[in-house]
């Protein structure tokens, strides 16, 4: 048996990704598809209807048994990394050196990475017909794909070849000559040895680069092969956003299937005569949501022209979806999907 | 004194276009303003009506600039201005080292981008500075990077600079972070996650809260019939649903749900009206 079929559900932050990815997941198990849905920080509603712990490894739902749901740790980074792809003793000096945890924090893309590997093992462990991955909000949008590919490059010794000067060195020679006058003039900018430790971490890094490499190009290749997916809302940042991913997802993973619109009013409303007699309160509601309405239908006829999309629209809900058949409905009261399983 | 204003909030709230809308309610009120786009995602420029920004400030309009914080040319000018080392636009290759120390060395990135928006609130060229700063995930840690600064670097011109940005920073008169939020569950919680570690760390003289797309209420109990009755019955829950959550986070100010609005420039010319009450 190959892998498992993978859908990636991406957009903007705050449209309703996860919902969206939860939902299929529940339809396509439901249709018996051994599935699995991998959020990243579901609502607490959510998290329940899905059967998941929060920080929990994939657990099979109470009701729907060819349902699983985990969470991706978003939290989870270069510690996985380096517990993954360097020896124990380098381990153990990484995650214990001082820039670690602030440049855990402060690359973003280390955590796009860990959660990216995480849910290709799962693809890999070939347990699933189906995984559906939620992307991860924190590094925003586009930069979870990309992230495998800038990971590389940083433990592939960027920063270590500009210390150096060109090969990839012994810890002794760390500091050649070339590097020299550069590192002399850091020093006496820092005000003290900041760069030898930053040298120091860099070097240890470097000994994650083959298992790296590795894995990102393995990753790269689950991201071209997986059906993609871009939520979003009618509402001009998202919208830009999405645009973002139909221009940019086609270099780094499979270009997107559709564009799902969530939150979409009933395209009647638009040009809905008011019966006479109408509270003049209610009938101004009417036109209110009748301008929205007719500004959702103009911003998604202007993207479909653009993009040449299929388009899944989901009817704006009032309520959470708290189990899973509400949750399946979110599927079953959507326009035409096309074909994902 | 200039004033430093940023903006932030989980993704999706609205930064950008409060942000936008925030600097030009300033601008009409006779103030002189500068935008920075600190999150250097192009939303800023966007709602300001500009298809994008430079690292030089562009004027808007008459007493609105802004511009984009380009990360390599900041740190140019981070090294070269700020810290004062003369030249190095010859150095080259210590630009780039630098830039590749940047994608290491915490805090680096952070101090560079927020430096920029530091510097030019010292140089008083403007009465405000606003800043749309990256998601509530983030903005923490570009807070904090002065900071992390000053405890790996013991001294030099990197700390002393460090320092200057967390005396701004840490002023109440002077710094404030605007929090934008909606009245949905998940902006709600990270909203409060955030002020907690704000409060706890200190991390900014002043915070503000304030809720966006808040929907007004329906002043009539009537139900209506067909497609009327079906737009009463959704604002009505919708309605209902915010309210409890503006109760469990009571903002300081709220935005109107904007009905209709197309572009992001209408947005943000609506949301400066409303921020001018």
């Amino acid at each position: 048996m190959m892998a498992s079929k993978a859908i990636v559900v991406t957009g903007a932050g705050g449209v309703g990704k996860t919902t969206v990815a939860a939902a299929l997941g529940v339809k396509a198990a439901s249709q018996g598809k051994k599935t699995l849905v991998l959020t990243v920080d579901p609502a607490r509603r959510l998290a329940d209807a899905l059967g998941v712990e929060l920080g929990g490894r994939p657990r099979r739902h109470p009701e729907l048994e060819t349902l699983s749901a985990g969470m991706l740790d978003s939290a989870a980074s270069w510690i996985t990394v380096a517990r993954r792809h360097a020896d124990p003793e380098v381990a153990d000096r990484l995650v214990t050196n001082e820039f670690f945890e602030a440049a855990t924090i402060h690359f973003p893309a280390s955590q796009s990475y860990a959660a990216a590997e995480e849910a290709t093992a799962y693809i890999e462990s070939r347990k699933w017909d189906l995984v559906v991955i939620d992307t991860p909000p924190a590094a925003g949008g586009i930069e979870f794909f990309t992230a495998p590919a800038r990971m590389s490059e940083l433990v592939g010794g960027r920063l270590l070849r500009l210390l150096t000067g060109g090969r990839i060195p012994g810890r002794t020679a760390l500091f050649n000559r070339g590097a020299k006058p550069l590192l002399r003039f850091a020093d006496q900018l820092l005000g003290s040895d900041l760069l030898e430790r930053v040298a120091q971490f860099a070097m240890d890094l470097r000994t994650t680069y083959d298992g790296v490499s590795r894995r990102s190009r393995a990753i790269e290749g689950h991201f071209r092969r997986a059906i993609t997916l871009v939520v979003t809302t009618a509402d001009p940042a998202p919208l830009s956003e999405a645009a973002r991913f139909f221009i940019e997802l086609p270099e780094v993973a499979s270009a997107p299937k559709a564009v799902v619109f969530n939150r979409t009013l009933p395209a009647d409303w638009v040009g809905a005569a008011i019966p006479p007699r109408t509270p003049t309160a209610l009938a101004d509601n009417l036109r209110r949501w009748e301008a929205e309405a007719h500004r959702q239908r103009d911003a998604r006829n202007g993207f479909a022209a653009r993009f040449r999309v299929p388009l899944v629209t989901i009817p704006w809900l009032t309520e959470d979806p708290t189990d899973r058949h509400t949750l399946e409905a979110v599927v079953d009261e959507a326009s035409a999907w096309p074909a994902l399983w | 004194m200039t004033r430093l204003i940023l903006v932030s909030g989980k993704g999706g709230v609205g930064k950008s276009s409060l942000a936008a809308g925030l600097a030009l309610a300033h601008q009409r009120a006779g103030a002189r303003v500068l935008g920075i786009d600190v999150a250097g995602t192009g939303g800023l420029a966007a709602h300001l009506g500009l298809t994008r920004l430079e690292f030089k400030p562009v004027e808007v309009k008459p007493g609105l600039d802004a511009l984009t914080v380009d990360r390599a040319k900041a740190l140019i000018e981070y090294l070269q201005v700020q810290v004062g080392i003369p030249g190095l636009a010859t150095l080259g290759p210590a630009a780039r080292f630098f830039d590749a120390l940047a994608s290491t060395a915490p805090g680096v990135r952070e101090v560079v981008t927020l430096g920029k928006v530091i510097w030019e609130v010292l140089q008083r060229r403007y009465d405000i500075v606003v800043g749309d700063c990256p998601p509530t995930g983030q903005v923490t840690g570009l807070l904090r990077a002065p900071r992390t600064v000053a405890e790996l670097v013991p001294a030099g011109r990197i700390r002393h600079q460090a320092d200057l940005m967390s005396e701004v920073l840490d002023s109440s008169e002077q710094s404030e972070l605007v929090l934008v939020t909606l009245p949905e569950e998940l902006p709600t919680l990270e909203t409060e996650e955030t002020l907690e570690v704000l409060a706890k760390e200190k991390l900014i003289g002043s915070t503000m809260v304030v809720t966006n797309r808040v929907l007004p209420p329906l002043d009539t109990e009537a139900k209506g019939t067909g497609v009327v009755a079906e737009a009463a019955s959704m604002h009505r829950s919708l309605y209902r649903r915010q309210q409890q959550w503006l109760e469990r986070l009571p903002p300081r100010k709220t935005f109107n749900y904007l009905f209709g609005l197309l572009t992001e420039s209408e947005v943000a010319a609506r949301l400066s009206e409303e921020w001018g009450e």
